[in-house]
Protein backbone atom coordinates (compact mmCIF):
# COMPACT_ATOMS: atom_id res chain seq x y z
CA UNK A 1 0.00 0.00 0.00
CA UNK A 2 1.36 3.64 -0.62
CA UNK A 3 1.11 4.92 2.46
CA UNK A 4 1.34 8.48 0.47
CA UNK A 5 -2.15 8.55 -0.91
CA UNK A 6 -4.46 6.75 1.87
CA UNK A 7 -8.05 7.85 0.81
CA UNK A 8 -8.51 9.51 -2.56
CA UNK A 9 -11.12 11.70 -3.81
CA UNK A 10 -12.55 12.70 -7.43
CA UNK A 11 -14.50 15.28 -8.34
CA UNK A 12 -14.45 19.40 -8.73
CA UNK A 13 -13.32 21.23 -5.85
CA UNK A 14 -15.90 23.86 -6.85
CA UNK A 15 -18.57 22.02 -5.92
CA UNK A 16 -18.18 22.74 -2.16
CA UNK A 17 -17.88 26.41 -3.10
CA UNK A 18 -21.20 26.52 -4.30
CA UNK A 19 -21.93 24.63 -1.20
CA UNK A 20 -20.60 27.24 1.30
CA UNK A 21 -22.31 29.93 -0.90
CA UNK A 22 -25.29 28.45 -0.07
CA UNK A 23 -25.19 27.17 3.68
CA UNK A 24 -24.05 30.93 5.23
CA UNK A 25 -26.86 33.08 3.36
CA UNK A 26 -29.07 30.08 4.47
CA UNK A 27 -27.68 30.87 7.79
CA UNK A 28 -27.83 34.03 7.96
CA UNK A 29 -31.82 34.54 6.72
CA UNK A 30 -32.69 31.91 8.91
CA UNK A 31 -31.35 34.27 11.51
CA UNK A 32 -32.84 37.74 10.28
CA UNK A 33 -36.60 35.46 10.24
CA UNK A 34 -36.03 33.54 13.05
CA UNK A 35 -35.68 37.63 15.64
CA UNK A 36 -38.21 38.68 13.13
CA UNK A 37 -40.47 36.89 14.42
CA UNK A 38 -39.45 37.07 17.90
CA UNK A 39 -39.88 40.75 17.48
CA UNK A 40 -43.30 40.47 16.36
CA UNK A 41 -44.22 38.30 19.43
CA UNK A 42 -42.78 40.89 21.31
CA UNK A 43 -44.50 43.67 19.50
CA UNK A 44 -47.46 42.23 17.28
CA UNK A 45 -48.50 45.83 16.05
CA UNK A 46 -45.05 46.39 14.85
CA UNK A 47 -45.23 43.43 12.67
CA UNK A 48 -45.62 45.39 8.92
CA UNK A 49 -42.47 47.57 10.12
CA UNK A 50 -40.86 44.31 10.69
CA UNK A 51 -41.80 42.94 7.93
CA UNK A 52 -40.24 45.51 5.69
CA UNK A 53 -36.85 45.70 7.90
CA UNK A 54 -36.58 41.90 7.23
CA UNK A 55 -36.61 42.28 3.76
CA UNK A 56 -33.73 44.67 3.68
CA UNK A 57 -31.63 42.16 5.99
CA UNK A 58 -32.87 39.52 3.82
CA UNK A 59 -31.81 41.28 0.78
CA UNK A 60 -28.16 42.09 2.01
CA UNK A 61 -28.09 38.36 3.07
CA UNK A 62 -29.06 36.50 -0.24
CA UNK A 63 -26.90 38.94 -2.36
CA UNK A 64 -24.16 36.90 -1.32
CA UNK A 65 -25.73 33.35 -2.30
CA UNK A 66 -26.15 34.68 -5.99
CA UNK A 67 -23.26 36.09 -5.68
CA UNK A 68 -21.48 33.08 -4.53
CA UNK A 69 -24.12 30.71 -6.75
CA UNK A 70 -22.80 32.66 -10.32
CA UNK A 71 -19.14 32.09 -9.53
CA UNK A 72 -18.69 29.14 -11.77
CA UNK A 73 -19.36 31.99 -14.59
CA UNK A 74 -15.77 32.47 -13.82
CA UNK A 75 -13.89 29.76 -11.74
CA UNK A 76 -14.10 27.30 -14.45
CA UNK B 1 -55.46 54.12 -2.04
CA UNK B 2 -52.61 52.47 -2.05
CA UNK B 3 -50.61 51.38 1.26
CA UNK B 4 -47.12 53.55 1.94
CA UNK B 5 -45.82 49.77 2.38
CA UNK B 6 -47.11 49.27 -1.05
CA UNK B 7 -45.71 52.65 -2.59
CA UNK B 8 -42.14 51.96 -1.00
CA UNK B 9 -42.33 48.56 -3.20
CA UNK B 10 -44.19 50.14 -5.71
CA UNK B 11 -40.94 52.83 -6.30
CA UNK B 12 -37.88 50.24 -5.24
CA UNK B 13 -39.21 47.78 -8.31
CA UNK B 14 -39.49 50.90 -10.77
CA UNK B 15 -35.92 52.30 -9.65
CA UNK B 16 -34.23 48.72 -9.73
CA UNK B 17 -35.55 48.00 -12.93
CA UNK B 18 -34.73 51.48 -14.63
CA UNK B 19 -30.88 51.16 -12.30
CA UNK B 20 -30.62 47.14 -14.22
CA UNK B 21 -31.72 48.76 -17.81
CA UNK B 22 -28.81 51.35 -17.36
CA UNK B 23 -26.42 49.02 -16.15
CA UNK B 24 -27.89 45.62 -18.90
CA UNK B 25 -26.69 48.96 -21.71
CA UNK B 26 -23.22 49.93 -20.07
CA UNK B 27 -22.44 46.08 -19.53
CA UNK B 28 -23.90 45.44 -22.84
CA UNK B 29 -21.39 48.02 -24.43
CA UNK B 30 -18.74 46.93 -22.78
CA UNK B 31 -19.34 42.83 -23.27
CA UNK B 32 -19.79 43.89 -26.80
CA UNK B 33 -16.60 45.60 -26.79
CA UNK B 34 -15.13 42.19 -25.15
CA UNK B 35 -16.14 39.91 -27.29
CA UNK B 36 -18.37 40.65 -29.44
CA UNK B 37 -22.49 39.81 -30.15
CA UNK B 38 -21.68 36.77 -27.28
CA UNK B 39 -20.34 39.79 -25.05
CA UNK B 40 -23.33 41.52 -25.39
CA UNK B 41 -25.89 38.82 -25.01
CA UNK B 42 -23.79 37.62 -21.54
CA UNK B 43 -24.43 41.02 -20.13
CA UNK B 44 -28.32 41.35 -21.11
CA UNK B 45 -28.63 37.90 -19.51
CA UNK B 46 -26.35 38.86 -16.28
CA UNK B 47 -28.67 42.00 -15.47
CA UNK B 48 -32.07 40.12 -16.36
CA UNK B 49 -30.82 37.60 -14.19
CA UNK B 50 -30.35 39.54 -11.21
CA UNK B 51 -33.45 41.74 -11.53
CA UNK B 52 -35.85 38.90 -11.93
CA UNK B 53 -33.96 37.33 -9.04
CA UNK B 54 -33.52 40.64 -6.84
CA UNK B 55 -37.55 41.38 -7.62
CA UNK B 56 -38.89 38.47 -6.54
CA UNK B 57 -38.00 39.30 -3.11
CA UNK B 58 -39.37 42.18 -2.95
CA UNK B 59 -42.68 41.12 -4.31
CA UNK B 60 -43.09 37.95 -2.08
CA UNK B 61 -42.62 40.47 0.83
CA UNK B 62 -45.44 43.08 -0.42
CA UNK B 63 -47.80 40.04 -1.44
CA UNK B 64 -46.77 37.84 1.67
CA UNK B 65 -47.52 40.86 3.88
CA UNK B 66 -50.99 40.61 2.66
CA UNK B 67 -51.45 37.05 4.30
CA UNK B 68 -51.68 35.86 7.54
CA UNK B 69 -48.17 36.31 9.51
CA UNK B 70 -47.82 32.60 8.47
CA UNK B 71 -48.41 32.71 5.48
CA UNK B 72 -46.29 35.38 4.97
CA UNK B 73 -43.18 33.46 6.26
CA UNK B 74 -43.96 30.75 4.08
CA UNK B 75 -44.16 32.73 0.88
CA UNK B 76 -40.85 34.58 1.70
CA UNK B 77 -38.87 31.61 2.41
CA UNK B 78 -40.89 29.45 -0.01
CA UNK B 79 -39.56 31.82 -2.70
CA UNK B 80 -36.35 32.33 -1.13
CA UNK B 81 -35.81 28.61 -2.00
CA UNK B 82 -37.45 28.72 -4.96
CA UNK B 83 -35.53 31.37 -6.63
CA UNK B 84 -32.05 29.64 -5.12
CA UNK B 85 -32.96 26.17 -6.81
CA UNK B 86 -34.28 28.57 -10.00
CA UNK B 87 -30.75 29.86 -9.53
CA UNK B 88 -28.78 27.20 -9.46
CA UNK B 89 -30.70 25.41 -12.55
CA UNK B 90 -29.98 28.88 -14.45
CA UNK B 91 -26.25 28.86 -13.72
CA UNK B 92 -26.07 24.82 -14.87
CA UNK B 93 -27.76 25.70 -18.11
CA UNK B 94 -26.03 28.59 -18.70
CA UNK B 95 -22.72 27.50 -17.75
CA UNK B 96 -21.62 25.42 -20.83
CA UNK B 97 -23.27 27.60 -23.13
CA UNK B 98 -21.13 28.56 -26.20
CA UNK B 99 -22.71 32.33 -26.71
CA UNK B 100 -21.80 32.85 -22.53
CA UNK B 101 -18.86 34.97 -21.72
CA UNK B 102 -18.75 34.08 -18.29
CA UNK B 103 -16.64 37.22 -16.85
CA UNK B 104 -18.97 39.73 -18.41
CA UNK B 105 -22.02 37.47 -17.07
CA UNK B 106 -20.95 37.42 -13.73
CA UNK B 107 -19.55 41.21 -13.95
CA UNK B 108 -23.00 42.17 -15.00
CA UNK B 109 -25.04 39.94 -12.05
CA UNK B 110 -22.94 41.34 -9.14
CA UNK B 111 -22.81 45.17 -10.61
CA UNK B 112 -26.78 44.61 -11.25
CA UNK B 113 -26.99 43.21 -7.53
CA UNK B 114 -25.05 45.36 -5.36
CA UNK B 115 -26.67 48.73 -7.44
CA UNK B 116 -30.26 47.48 -6.73
CA UNK B 117 -29.12 46.43 -3.00
CA UNK B 118 -27.98 50.18 -2.75
CA UNK B 119 -30.85 51.91 -4.38
CA UNK B 120 -33.24 49.17 -2.08
CA UNK B 121 -30.73 50.65 1.12
CA UNK B 122 -31.87 54.41 0.27
CA UNK B 123 -35.55 53.56 -0.49
CA UNK B 124 -35.55 51.82 2.21
CA UNK B 125 -34.14 54.70 4.66
CA UNK B 126 -35.94 57.47 2.77
CA UNK B 127 -39.25 55.61 3.43
CA UNK B 128 -41.74 57.01 6.03
CA UNK B 129 -43.18 53.83 7.34
CA UNK B 130 -46.45 54.14 9.53
CA UNK B 131 -46.11 52.13 13.02
CA UNK B 132 -49.73 51.71 13.17
CA UNK B 133 -52.16 51.52 9.85
CA UNK B 134 -55.63 51.59 10.10
CA UNK B 135 -57.61 49.38 8.35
Amino acid sequence: MDVNNIAELSGNIAVVGYGLAAIGPGIGVGLVVSKTIESIARQPELASKLQVTMWLGIAFTEALALIGLATPFIFV
Amino acid sequence: MSSPIEKLFATILKQGALLIALIAAAGGLIGYLVASTNGLVSALIGAAMAFVFVSMTALSVLFGGKLSLGGFFGVVLGGWIVKLLGFIALVATLRGADFIVGPVLFGSVVVSILGSLALDAVAFTKARIPTFEPK
